[in-house]
């Protein structure tokens, strides 16, 4: 019963996702201000989707963090929320949900196909390193998918989609420089990220960094994200070039994200 | 005055100036950006499990670390920003520590029955070529352990009892498990997913010698439950000996909840050439040699064995870049808000 109506309840949370981003899409599409709506869609399907992953929680006796369906859970919440934060804080950029929910609509058709069934906790999930590790990763994927936003806006102006309509954004070179400072914030947690990981794997596997999957993909994601901002101090190219290098660090750590949990039995080597 | 110095000092040779532009290269963020993308290049290598992995990885970074220390000696930005000055030297010490752990680790294996104690010897060692731990002085005690399965013999909670001496001499009993080793010398002993029963018998020589004790670490349980027997020789003797544990009861019930335990109800089959015999707790049979007398069973616990002294400085080496970059970035950012210009709105 709990489980069909914790499922009920995030099926409400995807409802109003989609409203507010079909809201956002419409907005921009039609030149209207409908930001409020949009806001406050945004932040019901948070508060529904907190509930729907507390019940679980609750019931499974253990975080969000096992199967597919929790990973996929837990980060569409986590991406929505470091959104919608952005989206209330910096009221200039709030036009890029319209490039930003498509994304987190794939996200969410991916997560109501994934089963929902129970996962083993293995022991070596027994630490509060688990906690830190993936709260650290959250802030760095969330800090990217708003890179992301920009990104997008960038280039839909540059192939001459979207110009009037992206018109109440600011100019490129200052969306691009907003970008950039979300990759560098990106790059502070994800180093926190691998060296939470690294103590966690010391102290559950014996071994701080054995290339696992998981591990080496999140290190060629490191990589990228500082061949990302190197290139960009380097070179100061043009905002289009830097919004497909972070269309390309978003490409990365998605895969590292959902990719590797998915084709992996368990995200580490040795988790079980 | 300027002038004149200048005149004093004459051209620049073509070799000071060659080296400078080495230098400059040497230190510069496009060489940075090189050696990034060889060291991705060397991730993909290992990771693709290709030929020359460790060259892979080593010339990257043997390359960044040349970078990391050129630019920081030439390049005055470093002296005038401490954050970053911090971040990159923080980066070399990583560098350099990751090299001087590689050279002196240890990876190993032991397996230790439950009231026998590690001799300082491993079963399986792996170190690098400059090792030069205390593993010949440590010595601790396996005390048995307890391990929780969930129903689909979905294993939970390791509960390993060890003892070992204190500096002072004095017995310090302790309970190790999943996320907590035992450390002793620098070393650390986690238990593992690897363990099982220990069929244990004791040899009498004919002669009248010491008694002999030998325990016979059957394949890890339950992942091999149905086989259950093993070779070996029996402790002193050469004399080459077939075992295998027969029980009927349900050890790990896979249906429910459960405790690893040990068989109850049990015997050993034991086969030295033609003979064999069927054993029970407490019999005996004697051979021209001995006597072999089977004790009963107990279980026996697989622990792997690190040791990087490199580890704890790694660490701080690693926050302490994490921060300086996070400081680097704050002055940065703070020194001018994001869209401080005045050209909002389309750049097109």
């Amino acid at each position: 019963m709990d489980y069909l109506l914790e499922l009920k309840v995030l099926w409400a949370a995807i409802v109003a996702y989609v409203l507010g981003g079909v809201l956002a899409i419409v907005s921009v599409a039609l030149g209207r201000r409908d930001e409020r709506k949009i806001l406050a869609l945004m932040l019901a399907g948070l508060v529904l989707h907190t509930v729907s992953l507390g019940m679980r929680w609750e019931r499974v006796g253990h975080g969000p963090f096992i199967t597919l369906f929790e990973i996929l859970s837990s980060n569409v919440w986590s991406l929505m929320l470091a959104f919608v934060v952005a989206y209330w804080r910096i009221p200039k950029i709030r036009a890029s949900a319209a490039v930003v929910m498509p994304i987190m609509f794939v996200m969410m058709g991916w997560l109501m196909v994934a089963h929902p069934g129970e996962g083993h906790f293995p022991p070596t999930y027994h630490t509060p390193w688990l906690f830190i590790h993936i709260g650290l990763a959250k802030v760095f994927l969330g800090a990217v998918l708003v890179a992301v936003g920009l990104a997008g806006v960038i280039l839909l102006r540059r192939a001459g989609i979207g110009l009037r309509r992206f018109a109440t954004l600011p100019a490129d070179e200052r969306l691009e420089e907003l970008a950039f400072r979300c990759l560098a914030l990106g790059i502070i947690f994800d180093s926190l990220m691998l060296i939470a990981g690294a103590i966690w794997a010391q102290d559950a596997w014996g071994r701080y960094w054995a290339w696992d999957p998981l591990e080496t993909w999140s290190f060629v994601t490191w990589l990228l994200l500082a061949v990302a901002l190197h290139l960009r101090v380097t070179y100061r190219p043009a905002p289009a070039r830097t919004a497909w290098m972070v269309m390309a660090v978003f490409v990365m750590a998605f895969l590292t994200f959902f990719g590797v949990p998915f084709i992996s039995t368990s995200p580490h080597k040795g988790a079980v | 005055m300027q002038e004149s110095s200048v005149i004093a000092a004459g051209p620049p040779s073509p070799w000071s100036e060659r080296w400078r532009v080495w230098r400059n290269w040497l230190g510069s963020l496009r060489f940075a950006l090189v050696n990034l993308l060889l060291l991705f290049a060397g991730v993909w290598v290992v990771y693709l499990e290709l030929p020359g992995a460790l060259w892979a990885l080593v010339l990257p970074l043997a390359s960044s670390a040349l970078n990391l220390l050129v630019a920081i000696a030439v390049n005055g930005a470093f002296r005038r920003q401490l954050p970053l000055l911090a971040f990159h030297l923080a980066l070399l010490a990583i560098v350099v520590l990751v090299a001087l752990g590689r050279l002196t680790y240890l990876r190993g294996a032991v397996e230790i029955v439950d009231g026998g104690e590690f001799d300082g010897v491993l079963t399986t060692r792996d170190a690098g070529p400059w090792h030069a731990g205390r593993l010949a002085e440590v010595r601790f005690a396996n005390l048995g352990f307890a391990i929780d399965y969930d129903p689909g013999l979905r294993r939970g909670q390791t509960r390993n009892e060890v003892a070992y001496r204190d500096a002072d001499g004095a017995v310090v009993r302790t309970t190790i498990g999943d996320q907590t080793p035992l450390r002793l010398l620098g070393y650390r002993f986690y238990t593992s997913f690897n363990k099982g029963f220990a069929p244990s018998f004791v040899w009498h020589p004919a002669g009248g010698g010491e008694p002999a004790f030998g325990a016979v670490h059957l394949p890890s349980y339950p992942l091999n439950e149905y086989e259950q027997a093993r070779d070996w020789e029996i402790p002193g003797t050469g004399i080459p000996i077939w075992t295998m544990l027969r029980f009927d009861e349900i050890v790990l019930d896979p249906d429910k909840t459960d405790q690893f335990k040990l068989p109850g109800r049990h015997d050993v089959v034991v086969r030295i050439g033609e003979q064999r015999w069927e054993m029970r707790p407490g019999m005996a049979v004697d051979l021209p040699a001995g006597r072999l007398q089977y004790v009963g069973v107990r279980g026996w616990m697989g622990y792997s064995v690190f040791y990087d002294w490199t580890v704890p400085w790694l660490l701080a080496a690693a926050v302490t870049a994490v921060l300086a970059l996070g400081w680097h970035y704050w002055r940065k950012f703070a020194a001018r808000p994001w869209n401080q210009a005045k050209d909002d709105g389309l750049s097109a």
